[in-house]
């Protein structure tokens, strides 16, 4: 089965791949034909804002949602004809909390493991593990809505390793967690993918792809507009260094001519112009001596926002 | 968009029955207390207050509250049954989300639909068994010589009170798996539970009605389950295997529907 299903790409094996794959609701088209490919033991992202079709795609690939067509297979086995054994080795931490109120931290896992057919001593096992991997064991007799929200995902992700999956899918797994919850949850994250675990995960915030991902790919409007790793998408969409200039009123637009006519490239983002360039002490002695008035300006390393904002011509987070 | 339909496997219908028995064995006592004293108190109300003005003879032979006991028997496995498909199953259908977690396992969303309807018919015979024991306890030390349940064909009555539920658990399932808010469910109380449990010959006999009352009842299910439980309470005749009959073939037709629906609700 595997070796003939999975296929060989040099010495990676891929372990997700999406041919043409496409989702339909009514008339909307939520996926325009996709193609990607996730290698086994990496972390693989998608980025994208809201409505550009991640969180559909994240769906076909957990069973939750019926590919449109083209094709999909997840663990080498087609979605569509193997939905139960395709199930049966992915973990899923979704984007809302759905976890189960009436049972305790400790029976949510007992009872989540039951669904794959676990014997009772290995998910109990396994759930005293994980419960210490997530830092909750503590919690283990607690109700669940007496958890915060940091712990409530932290258990979520315990509860999707409870069939100690290959792959595991993450749905905006930092949504709403504060800064100290969402680097525990990246640091359970890094750990998970160290021991070989293939991660899958949706989300809005740079940094999360950035300090995450090994590859993703960038989505807009039901298409994958880009993909590479991280530093591949920067280097190959922006310059390096970036000027970012505030100004009152007229004097943006000003700055804005001055800016294209120096600059690689030339944004404007909000109240903010963003000036792309490989030598941004040159381009400020410029912007200096045209004697246009300019107020906070800040120099930063180009980031994978900038990647966002060049493609899509919009921030990500609106 | 005409998917194949996909039976349940036994395995997942096992499992969703399975968590919803680990959360009723905390709860219990708090759950089945209300649902035991519903029918004493109809029972005492209806049976002792309103039988008393029913002259000697009773109804067909049977004083008025061993004519009406049974039928409570009936219409509590009726009631237990449809809370559960209704409500229980709409918290966790929309608020808790809790088929959301569960079909993303190797269970899937028609076995979530079967083991509900497994889950509400063994708390229509897990309430239906307590209350039958009052019934005989009750019967034997208020009236040795006419007992509220004389036969003993009625160990027979808890089976078909878990049949009975699942039966009405597909009815409830199929109006939850149709409708998008909670409120909704004031109509399937109001225009279908009431009006069953009002006419289907628990507090008088709808045979006698001219028709078309008899033939009307004859098409509603509670009417079937009520004499299924009056024969065997009180010692059957052949006829109860044609109510018996009724309830198997109209829930094993209408079971199939809600678990459609319900999957296209839960698999987009």
């Amino acid at each position: 089965m595997s070796a003939e299903q999975t296929q060989d790409h040099g010495a990676r094996e891929s372990t997700i791949v999406a041919r043409d794959l496409r989702k339909t609701y009514g008339e909307f088209q939520a996926v325009k034909g996709v193609d990607f490919e996730v290698y086994r033991g990496e972390c693989f992202g998608f980025l994208g804002p809201n409505g550009a079709g991640k969180t559909s795609t994240m769906r076909m690939i957990y069973g939750a949602a019926v590919p449109t067509g083209g094709e999909l297979r997840v663990a080498g086995l087609d979605v569509t004809r193997y939905e139960r054994n395709v199930k049966r080795r992915i973990g899923v931490v979704p984007q809302e909390n759905n976890l189960d109120d009436d049972l305790e931290v400790m029976e949510n896992l007992l009872v989540y493991g039951r669904y794959f057919d676990l014997p009772k001593k290995l998910i109990l096992q396994r759930a005293e593990e994980l419960l210490d991997f997530v830092q909750l064991t503590d919690k283990a007799g607690s109700e669940v809505e007496q958890l915060s929200g940091g712990m409530k995902r932290r258990l979520l992700i315990a509860r999707a390793l409870i069939n100690a999956p290959e792959i595991v899918v993450l749905d905006e797994p930092t949504t709403g967690l504060d800064p100290q919850a969402r680097h525990l949850v990246w640091e359970r994250l890094r750990e998970l993918a160290k021991e070989g675990t293939t991660l899958i995960l949706t989300t809005h915030y740079m940094e999360e792809a950035e300090q995450l991902c090994d590859r993703l790919v960038i989505m807009e409007g039901g298409r994958i507009i880009s993909q590479g790793s991280p530093e591949q998408l920067i280097e190959e969409h922006v310059s390096p260094q970036v000027l970012e200039f505030r100004s009152r009123d007229g004097s943006l637009e000003k700055l804005r001519e001055i800016a294209e006519a120096e600059a690689d490239a030339v944004e404007r983002s909000g109240e903010s112009l963003l000036a792309y360039t490989s030598d941004a002490d040159e381009l400020l002695e410029k912007v200096r001596r045209s004697g246009v008035e300019a107020e906070n300006t800040v120099y930063r390393q180009a980031g994978l926002e900038d990647v966002f904002l060049r493609l899509t011509g919009r921030s990500l987070t609106d | 968009m005409n998917a194949p339909l996909r039976l349940p496997s036994p395995r997942g219908t096992f499992r969703v029955w399975q968590r919803n028995m680990t959360i009723f064995r905390k709860y219990w006592k708090t759950i089945l207390f209300p649902n035991f004293v519903e029918p004493l108190l109809f029972l005492a109300a209806l049976g002792l207050g309103l039988g008393a003005f029913i002259r000697e003879g009773g109804v067909q032979g049977m004083t008025y509250v061993q004519f009406i006991a049974p039928g409570l028997l009936a219409s509590n496995a009726m009631f237990a049954a449809s809370f559960e498909s209704t409500f229980n199953t709409f918290v966790k259908l929309k608020i808790d989300r809790i088929y959301d977690a569960i079909v993303t396992t190797p269970v899937n969303a028609e076995d979530v639909v079967a083991g509900e309807y497994l889950w509400a018919g063994t708390r229509a015979a897990l309430y239906g068994t307590g209350f039958l024991a009052v019934l005989v306890v009750l019967g034997f030390t208020l009236s040795p010589e006419a007992p509220l349940i004389s036969s003993f064909w009625a160990l027979l009555i808890p089976p078909m009170l878990l049949v009975i539920g699942v039966m009405f658990s597909v009815m409830g399932t199929l109006f939850t798996s149709l409708i998008q808010r909670i409120d909704l469910y004031a109509y399937y109380f109001t225009l279908i539970v009431t009006p069953l449990f009002l006419f289907s010959g628990i507090f008088f006999p709808v045979d006698n009605f001219p028709a078309p009352a008899p033939q009307i009842a004859w098409f509603t299910p509670l009417y079937h389950a009520v004499n299924v439980c009056r024969e065997l309470a009180a010692g059957p005749s052949p006829a109860v295997l044609v109510d018996i009959a009724w309830i198997v073939v109209f829930t094993l037709i209408l079971a199939l529907l809600p678990i459609r629906f319900m999957r296209r609700r839960l698999i987009s």
